[in-house]
């Protein structure tokens, strides 16, 4: 039996954040224990086992009360040794619900983060303050977690490089285990979209030195530069995700989730609406039951997204394109096929040649 | 009364400017004499190709046989032919003119006169047509039928008394022009007995039937199984079916002197039916062809080339099929160092070019590039020879010729009176010289002016179009060669000469036009993983220099087990965007450029 990782998803938040894009809905609590019963169904249905990682993200999970999530975990069948992770925002969580999470067995958290400037929260459109980070992740100590990761954004609007380095500084006072960072990306949908040019973005110039300046002073920090926009202590790379970028087996169940086994690909529908009517759940389990192989394209596109590459097998046939981009300088062989430096900025343009 | 006897047949067309309500009237004519079903009309018979339904324009001629019992008890046959509305389609408007007896004019009660419309009217005239003037849509609020009747006598000599007033929409008026169209032109002339002459007045190739050739008859009969030959070309043919057009073609045993109809002879070449030569008896040929008209002489050029080279067969392929329909379309094949394999193409006009062009996307499914129009140049080389040059890149080095002549026209404009000084300023702008204005009535001016070809081709119109807001109409004729300071202007992208891009334009605006067209290439041409550096030059002395920095960031941050599907989609687009430019030595240059010197704002 394969190891099999399971990624459930938690589509409710307080309020919509003015750059999400993401399958959250504000203002529909009302759902939540209907919600979390289609949730226990469809996990009855596909009865994953030997789960080696669990990942409850969002949204935001952290509204949910522990009591359901113990409910859930109760029917996993959960490998000894697993990663369980779940998201968290500041300005939701106390001591003792992140106790409870704690007790019923959640070993890694996630703390949206985003930003240590108020300012920037506040355009952002985020319910916290840079305070509240420092309590939540005081209280996440304080109830036991050893391994948290925090989200940040940069190229905000009208963010400077000084303010994003003081946002790394605060970052690193905190010694999480992970930091996940993300350029600002426009989406849209979102409200920063409708905005248009008329919001106050750094140019590109600015944004390729804020992201430069965050991988040097992580790595001089002791962190591992492991996926593009993912940084880790040695040894707390998040087990979950990694299996996202092998291209390895995910079920994924709640509003929206993905599953990949055996190369089959399922979407479940993105409203919670149409979600709790759980009508393609026959569906989704005949399509995960057959045998395919996984798709080598989206083997190679979230592969080279892991810093270490992939091995030269995996680009077969792809052997033209990739001399060319090591012409380029784009990607470097050793012992395995990698991005350099500069094809990690413009990995775009390094994936388009494998798609 | 005998059906088929030549005194009861009428031939006309409609000549009309764009929207004056032609589609709409014959409509009417053919609803009124049982043509065609009212119920079953799908609105607008004639215009038959998309795209002239979309583009409001007819460009083929087509033909089409009412049978009408008029007021004096008598049943006529009534074909009426039509006729392109637009000013580059003038050589088809004449070779349907050429085909009748008689013209309705058709002016719109609240717009009056167009330039096109006079210039075809004059055409009907000097082909000795019967004019039945026609006002419009009078039953609009804003219908002016005085001022028109004025226009009319002003311009066209025009009595009031032969004016038909109508409303083509209402209905209103239709009896009148069929009574007008029976009374007063003439039945042809000639003789069915006569040796046969008739005249190809347009041919379509049906991938079924071979090519079907329209005519009118002149002289004599023709019949299936008869020998014929076609006298220019004179190729050889078996008559197969004749018959007349109705909505559909309708086989008949005959066809006789001054009918309209069609044959299908096994011709398999259109080429070999060209329209305006004469069809003879190959056993009995008549003496002399019909006067023809002179073959359509393509006055705008560009290249077409397609974005992936391996379509080159598939762009051969639809030019020449579209050939076949389209005598006044010329083309070659060209080779481009930047562009590869293509054809270098030859056109009436801007919009015969513009139509051409989305035909060979949208029918066969081709990405194209079109290189920027240019005209055909003479230019009086030192040795003595004078070389006509249709392609920037074949323009020889200033150091081998004396001058360069260029071809110019003299444009007719019709304007409201204000927005005169507007259309002088344009004028200037495009090397205009001022040849005289007159006042059609008082509110509505005639303004002629002496313009190079070229300038007229790229934007003129539109710029016509805004400065009076849609209000004024122009008419041009090529008046010949005038010698000019012209340049070639050289485009060189990440240091390569790119020959689609070279333009050949006047000295003094050289240099405007150079940055105008580095800076607009600039935004037209995405940004690269190098820095791609853009120069115009004139001979060897660069003009002008843009550069489009480098990409330095492309990457999708985040990307997890959900983002999967989504990113490859993306992915997959931003890479089939860049598939559809072409690349030129490391650049991928999007078809938009090729075209860049045309959206240069003056
Ligand atoms: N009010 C009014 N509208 C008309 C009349 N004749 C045509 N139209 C309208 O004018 C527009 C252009 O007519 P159409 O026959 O397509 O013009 P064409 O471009 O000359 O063939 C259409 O919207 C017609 O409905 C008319 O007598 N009165
Ligand atoms: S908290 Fe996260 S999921 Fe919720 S709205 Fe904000 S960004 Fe979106």
């Amino acid at each position: 039996m394969n190891p099999l990782s399971l990624y459930i998803h938690i589509p409710f938040c307080k309020q919509k954040c003015n750059y999400c894009d993401f399958a959250s809905y504000a203002g529909k609590e009302n759902l939540i224990e209907e919600y979390i019963n289609t949730v226990i169904n469809e996990i009855k249905h596909l009865r994953p086992t030997a789960l080696s990682t669990v990942y409850i993200g969002g949204g935001t999970p952290s509204l949910i009360a522990p009591k359901y999530y113990e409910k859930i975990f109760k029917l996993l069948s959960i490998a000894p040794g697993a990663e369980l992770s779940l998201e968290a925002n500041p300005g939701t969580i106390n001591q003792s619900y992140l106790k409870e999470l704690k007790n019923i067995g959640v070993n890694r958290l996630s703390l949206g983060a985003q930003s240590f400037n108020d300012k920037h929260l506040e355009i952002l459109g985020r319910i916290h303050n840079a305070k509240d980070i420092f309590k939540s992740f005081d209280d996440a100590q304080a109830a036991g977690f050893e391994n948290i990761n925090l989200d940040l954004i940069f190229a905000l609007p009208n963010q400077t490089h000084n303010d994003w380095k003081e946002d790394l500084k605060q970052a690193l006072s905190l010694k999480p285990q992970h930091l996940s960072i993300y350029n600002l990306q426009v989406e849209e949908g979102t409200k920063f979209y409708n905005i248009g040019d008329k919001l106050p973005r750094p140019t590109e110039d600015e944004e390729v030195a804020m992201f430069e300046y965050a991988i040097d002073t992580l790595k001089t920090a002791g962190f591992h530069h492991y996926e593009i926009s993912n940084f880790a202590q040695p040894g707390f790379e998040c087990k979950h995700n990694v299996v996202y970028w092998e291209n390895g087996n995910y079920l994924g169940v709640g509003a929206s989730a993905s599953s990949h086994i055996n190369g089959n690909r399922f979407d479940n529908p993105k409203t919670i609406e149409e979600y709790i009517k759980l009508t393609q759940l026959q569906n989704k389990v005949d399509l995960l039951g057959h045998k395919n192989q996984p798709d080598q394209k989206e083997t190679i596109f979230m592969g080279l997204r892991l810093l270490d590459g992939l091995s030269k097998e995996k680009f077969k046939g792809y052997e033209k394109e990739v001399k060319e981009l090591i012409d380029d300088g784009l990607l470097e062989q050793k012992d395995k096929i990698k991005l350099t430096h500069r094809g990690l900025l413009l990995a775009n343009e390094v994936f388009k040649l494998f798609i | 009364m005998t059906q088929n006897s030549i005194n009861n047949i009428r031939n006309f067309s409609i000549i009309a400017h764009i929207d004056h309500g032609k589609s709409t009237l014959a409509d009417r004519l053919l609803e009124v004499t049982g043509t065609i079903e009212k119920r079953n009309m799908q609105a607008q018979v004639l215009d038959t190709m998309d795209l002239e339904r979309e583009r409001g324009i007819t460009i083929k001629s087509q033909a089409i046989k009412m049978n009408y019992a008029a007021q004096d008890g008598n049943n006529y046959e009534l074909n009426l032919i039509d006729t392109p509305g637009h000013v580059d389609f003038t050589y088809e408007v004449s070779r349907s003119l050429a085909a009748c007896e008689g013209a309705l004019l058709l002016v719109d009660a609240s717009q009056g006169i167009e330039a096109q419309t006079l210039a075809n009217a004059y055409l009907a005239m000097a082909h000795n047509l019967t004019i039945i003037p026609i006002i419009n849509k009078i039953d609009l609020p804003g219908a002016e039928p005085e001022m028109v009747t004025e226009e009319l006598e002003t311009t066209l000599g025009i009595k009031k008394e032969e004016i038909i007033f109508t409303s083509a929409k209402e209905g209103r008026g239709m009896g009148e022009v069929l009574e007008a169209i029976v009374k007063r032109i003439p039945p042809p002339k000639g003789n069915a007995d006569d040796k046969l002459q008739a005249l190809i007045f347009d041919s379509r190739f049906d991938a079924y039937r071979g090519v079907i050739v329209y005519v009118r008859v002149f002289n004599g009969t023709i019949k299936p199984e008869m020998n014929i030959e076609f006298m220019g070309t004179r190729k050889k043919f078996e008559v197969q079916e004749v018959g007349s057009l109705k909505i559909d073609l309708v086989p008949s045993d005959k066809l006789t002197a001054g009918e309209v109809g069609y044959i299908i002879a096994g011709v398999k070449d259109v080429k070999d039916a060209r329209v305006g030569d004469t069809v003879a008896d190959a056993n009995n040929r008549a003496e002399y062809p019909l006067p023809g008209y002179k073959p359509a002489k393509p006055m705008v050029f560009c290249g077409f080339y397609p974005v992936q080279g391996e379509d080159f067969k598939v762009l051969k392929d639809a030019i020449e099929k579209l050939q076949l329909n389209d005598a006044a379309l010329f083309y070659e094949p060209e080779t481009s160092a930047a562009l590869g394999f293509g054809f270098r193409c030859g056109f009436l006009g801007l919009l015969h070019l513009e139509i051409v062009q989305e035909r060979l996307e949208r029918e066969f499914n081709l990405d194209l590039i079109a290189t920027a129009p240019n005209v055909i140049y003479k230019v009086n080389m030192k040795n003595g020879k004078k070389i006509y040059v249709d392609n920037p890149t074949k323009m020889p080095s200033p150091a081998d010729y004396d001058s360069i002549e260029e071809p110019c026209m003299k444009v007719t404009i019709f304007t409201p009176a204000e927005y005169v000084g507007n259309i002088m300023e344009i004028c200037q702008n495009k090397r205009g010289t001022f040849l005289n204005m007159e006042y059609l009535d008082p509110k509505r001016v005639m303004l002629a002016y002496e313009l190079p070809l070229a300038e007229v081709i790229i934007e003129f119109h539109d710029l016509l179009k805004s400065a009076t807001r849609g209000y004024a109409s122009m008419d041009y004729e090529i008046i010949g060669y005038q010698v000019s300071d012209l340049v070639k202007l050289d485009i060189l992208i990440n240091s390569e000469p790119v020959d689609a891009l070279s333009c050949i334009i006047h000295r003094e605006k050289a240099h405007y036009i150079g940055r105008a067209l580095a800076k607009k290439l600039k935004k037209t041409i995405p940004r690269h993983m190098f820095q791609v550096p853009i120069q115009a030059s004139i001979g060897s002395k660069v003009v002008a220099r843009e550069d489009i920095s480098a990409m330095k960031k492309n990457v999708l941050q985040k990307c997890y087990g959900g983002d999967v599907s989504r990113k490859k989609k993306l992915l997959q687009k931003q890479k089939a965007g860049k598939k559809r430019m072409k690349r030129v030595g490391r650049v991928d240059v999007p078809q938009e450029a090729f075209l860049a010197v045309l959206q240069i704002e003056k």
